[in-house]
């Protein structure tokens, strides 16, 4: 059972939840080495035309604009469903939800629709976002004094930015403390890319470094907004941040049961060693706190319960963590074969520690929550 | 008598109350046995590793990290090659064989800089020492002579010779490796007398840097039912009838050093290259009987070669503190170096503690193999001063008197007859100790680096990322900590409880 779902949900809730298994058994098991392979070939291709087909990149899009107009609780759905078989797609899915997640910030507080009028394709084809970088932890590109909306500089770490068509992306204006979140169109001439970028895990959701320069750029809300659209985007992507890492560890648990019952070593199933149930005990425990943590989290936020920001947060933050511990415990108990890419776990605990960057690094999410409490907000 | 005289014999007696010297003070019994020119040799040896990181790793070993990564078929043979030119795989070879002669103390921590920079390029110079350590065991001076040997002239000619241990199979990892194990092992590979040797059938996976070998060194069995006493240990050279080489795994790190599928099929062993035969009724006279015989030949492997692997863990854990540090000296996070945030100092604080309590425990094992373990001799000072002090020709000169059988009895008489099971305990359990522990924080210290530089490091091209994959394998090789926790509650905490049952 996913742990999203395991409310109550209405039928198109079910039916999301259900594509998301669909396309993870069809097109993600099967070639999942195939898709983590280096160099970057054809990534993903189908499976990335399906979900956009099947309308993963808008389900956090007003239906005004061809979306699906839910929130995202919907997303963490699928990408719970999705990370269970292969997270690379997730992390597709999740940078361009966080992104639209700034577009529906920044619509939401000037009133203004504009920004999703100028994006063609906008649902089904992903947006790039720098989703691993808060912007506190980043250099930001720098608004040119000739003229609004045209810039220089460079982004580190683009996620999506090789086959994106449009990103959203941080810059400051010279003399101004705030900064702004703004849309390019990334085959501008003043757009440059690196190769993508070789990074731990999710392979098959690449970034790339971009360097602009005289590139037109569209404000995205309100000029120096940029810090509150991107708490509100951390907040509600918080529950699809924790989706991901129990759906990584849940793939991971499952798989290791499996295997520790075909394993024979020291003439027995290895699942009948005491230590081996030891560690497949604290492995499903970790899954099942991770699952009602996430259920939870999910639940306040679809009430809009007061302080279901922090519930997210911390879901997020806490179960990356017992993602880490999780995955690395289903490589040791495949032994050498747990090392090895022809089975999963090499990838999912790969997965995992890159998925725990998610929203931006731990370590200051946890300094930025307790911050919260103590400024009493 | 005063309060605090105690009489000599009261001495031993409370000595023997808690942990005893001889189990757990061992950097303190053996340092004042140490020749004083093991410490500079450990010294020379840092000093050395630290000239060849500067000089040729660092600038190759993330390139041929991502050639690993984009060829499969790729294998670093110019490393090989430097190496061999830096005459590393002959460094620790004692001057008896055709060596160098550093002390194999300094083995350790020579690793330990090799592996800051790159466990994986370090892994097949550390791996052709295993396969050493392997053959050493055996006793079988006529056998290693000649390796070894050829391994120093093959060095010199500019082709060098490794060596790998031979041992895991696809149904037997952990039961070939574990003494008390394998009598339940799925043992596939198995050795057949037949006139003037034997013929060896089976496939053998997951053995390290198997393509880059030439020597390599296969333990395997006589009788699948009666594995711990028809052990049978040979060295099989490339190109010998029916060995062959199967494929090399796709791994998650550790990409420059192979994993390789070892293949035998109706392959002919002479007499000549078996270095051990437990079989044979000159080794079943022994009275500490066959089985004890194994567990005493797999124990000084894995002793020998556990702390190794904590050794290349807590180099591991160095490097991804050393980037981290370098990261957070060069980055600003919410306005501030990362450095002057304090969480961001205790976390590398908490690194820097890492390391040395790492590096403390790999270095309490290696010193336990050189009170009781694989290296016991060479602490010997006469015998040290004797390798040390002679000219190379002279040990060339005397290199036929190794052929005689005598030379193979004097050193099995030291080594296996004079041997306790205490000692043996001591070293496999405190080799046991440093794996699991040096892995185990090794890791600590990769995802920390990770924590500590966010998305950059993620990045192939900044190193922390690599670490993390990495250390990942020190966990699991050399068998699984798992079963190092195991071997070391058998060794030094249940073993002389009447009670206990292993591996019930």
């Amino acid at each position: 059972m996913n742990a999203v779902t395991t409310d109550s949900l209405a039928a198109e809730r079910q039916a999301f939840t259900d594509l998301a298994k669909d396309i993870s058994v069809k097109k993600l098991v099967e070639n999942r080495e195939e898709h983590d392979k280096y160099p970057f070939g054809e990534l993903f291709a189908d499976a990335i035309r399906d979900a956009g087909v099947v309308g993963f990149y808008g389900v956090n899009l007003p239906l005004d604009f061809g979306g699906v107009g839910m929130n995202t609780g919907m997303i963490a759905a699928i990408l719970e469903q999705l990370s269970e078989a292969d997270a690379s797609l997730a992390g597709i899915v999740f940078t361009n939800a966080a992104a639209l997640e700034i577009l529906n910030a920044g619509a939401g507080s000037a009133k203004d629709a504009s920004i999703f009028q100028s994006v063609k394709n906008l649902g089904s084809t992903p947006l790039a976002f720098p989703a691993y970088a808060s912007p506190e932890e980043i250099q930001m590109p720098v608004m040119n004094k000739n003229g609004a909306g045209i810039f220089f500089g460079k982004i580190n770490n683009l996620p999506l930015g090789d086959i994106a068509d449009h990103a959203v992306i941080p810059a400051r204006k010279e003399g101004e403390n705030g900064f702004s979140y703004y849309l390019i169109d990334l085959s501008d001439k003043g757009v440059r890319k690196s190769k993508p970028i070789v990074s731990l895990g999710l392979h098959g959701c690449p970034a790339v470094d971009i360097t602009v320069e005289n590139v037109p750029a569209q404000l995205i809300g309100v000029q120096g907004k940029g810090g509150s659209y991107f708490r509100s985007m951390q907040d509600s992507m918080s529950v699809c941040a924790a989706a991901i890492c129990t759906g990584v560890m849940r793939g991971s648990f499952n798989d290791a049961l499996q295997y520790t019952a075909d394993r024979y070593q020291g003439g027995r199933q290895i699942i009948d060693w005491g230590q081996v149930r030891m560690m497949l005990a604290n492995m499903a425990i970790e899954v099942k706190v991770a699952e009602s943590c996430l259920a939870a989290a999910c639940r306040e936020m679809n009430t809009a319960a007061p302080g279901w920001e922090k519930s997210a947060q911390a879901a997020a933050i806490h179960i990356g963590e017992l993602a880490n511990r999780v995955t690395s415990d289903g490589v040791q108990l495949f032994g050498g074969n747990g090392y090895m890419k022809d089975y999963p776990q090499e990838k999912r605990m790969r997965d995992a520690k890159q998925a725990q960057c998610l929203l931006g690094m731990t370590l200051l999410r946890k300094i930025n929550y307790i911050a919260q409490i103590i400024e009493g907000k | 008598m005063k309060p605090w005289k105690i009489r000599k014999k009261d001495m031993l007696s409370l000595l023997l109350q808690g942990p005893k010297i001889w189990e757990a003070y061992n950097g303190l019994e053996c340092q004042h046995r140490l020749p004083r020119s093991v410490h500079k040799e450990v010294k020379y040896a840092i000093a050395l590793a630290r000239k060849f990181n500067n000089e040729v790793l660092r600038p190759m070993y993330l390139d041929i990290d991502l050639k690993c990564m984009e060829d499969h078929d790729y294998l670093p043979w110019d490393f090989v090659k430097k190496a061999g030119e830096w005459k590393f795989y002959s460094l620790f070879l004692p001057k008896l064989f055709g060596g160098a002669g550093l002390n194999f103390l300094a083995l350790y921590p020579f690793i330990e800089e090799i592996s800051s920079v790159c466990s994986g390029l370090g892994h097949i110079i550390f791996v052709h020492y295993l396969g050493i350590a392997t053959v050493f065991p055996s006793f079988n001076v006529r056998i290693i002579n000649k390796v070894l040997r050829d391994v120093a002239k093959s060095e010199k000619e500019g082709n060098p010779r490794l060596l790998d241990l031979v041992i895991t199979e696809p149904e037997a990892g952990t039961d070939v490796q574990e003494p008390l194990l394998i009598g339940r092992g799925r043992i596939g590979t198995i050795a057949k007398k037949v006139k003037g040797g034997y013929v060896i059938n089976g496939r053998k996976i997951f053995i390290s840097n198997g393509h880059l070998s030439y020597w390599h060194v296969v333990m395997c069995f006589e009788d699948r039912n009666n594995q711990g006493e028809t052990f049978l240990q040979c060295v099989v050279p490339n190109g010998a009838k029916g060995f062959s080489f199967g494929t090399h795994e796709k791994k998650m790190g550790h990409l420059a050093s192979t994993a390789s599928d070892l293949i035998f099929e109706e392959c002919f062993i002479p007499d000549r290259w078996l270095t051990m035969l437990l079989s044979d009724p000159k080794v079943k006279k022994s009275k500490k009987g066959s089985r004890w015989l194994f567990h005493t030949v797999i124990d000084y492997v894995v002793s020998s070669s556990r702390a190794g692997v904590g050794a290349i863990a807590t180099g591991i854990g160095r490097g991804a503190y050393e980037i981290a540090l370098e990261h957070a000296r060069k980055n600003r996070v919410a306005g501030e170096l990362l450095i002057n945030h304090q969480w961001a100092q205790i976390i590398l604080a908490d690194m820097y503690r890492n390391v040395n309590v790492s590096r403390n425990v790999y270095m309490e094992s290696a010193y336990t193999n050189m009170l009781s373990g694989l290296f016991k001799l060479l602490l010997k000072k006469p015998i040290h001063y004797f390798m040390k002090f002679l000219p190379k020709w002279y040990f060339t000169l005397i290199s036929p008197l190794l052929r005689l059988k005598i030379a193979t009895y004097l050193f099995r008489k030291y080594y296996f007859d004079w041997y306790t099971t205490e000692e043996r305990d001591v070293s496999s359990g405190w080799a046991s100790i440093a794996k699991y522990t040096c892995s185990d924080v090794g890791l600590a210290n990769a995802g920390l680096a990770l924590d500590l530089m966010g998305a950059e490091g993620l990045r192939h091209d900044n190193g922390a990322e690599k670490c993390f994959r990495d250390v990942k394998l020190q966990q699991i090789y050399e068998s699984t900590n798992q079963i190092n926790q195991m071997n070391l509650f058998c060794c030094l905490v249940g073993n002389h409880l009447p009670e206990v049952e292993f591996f019930k």
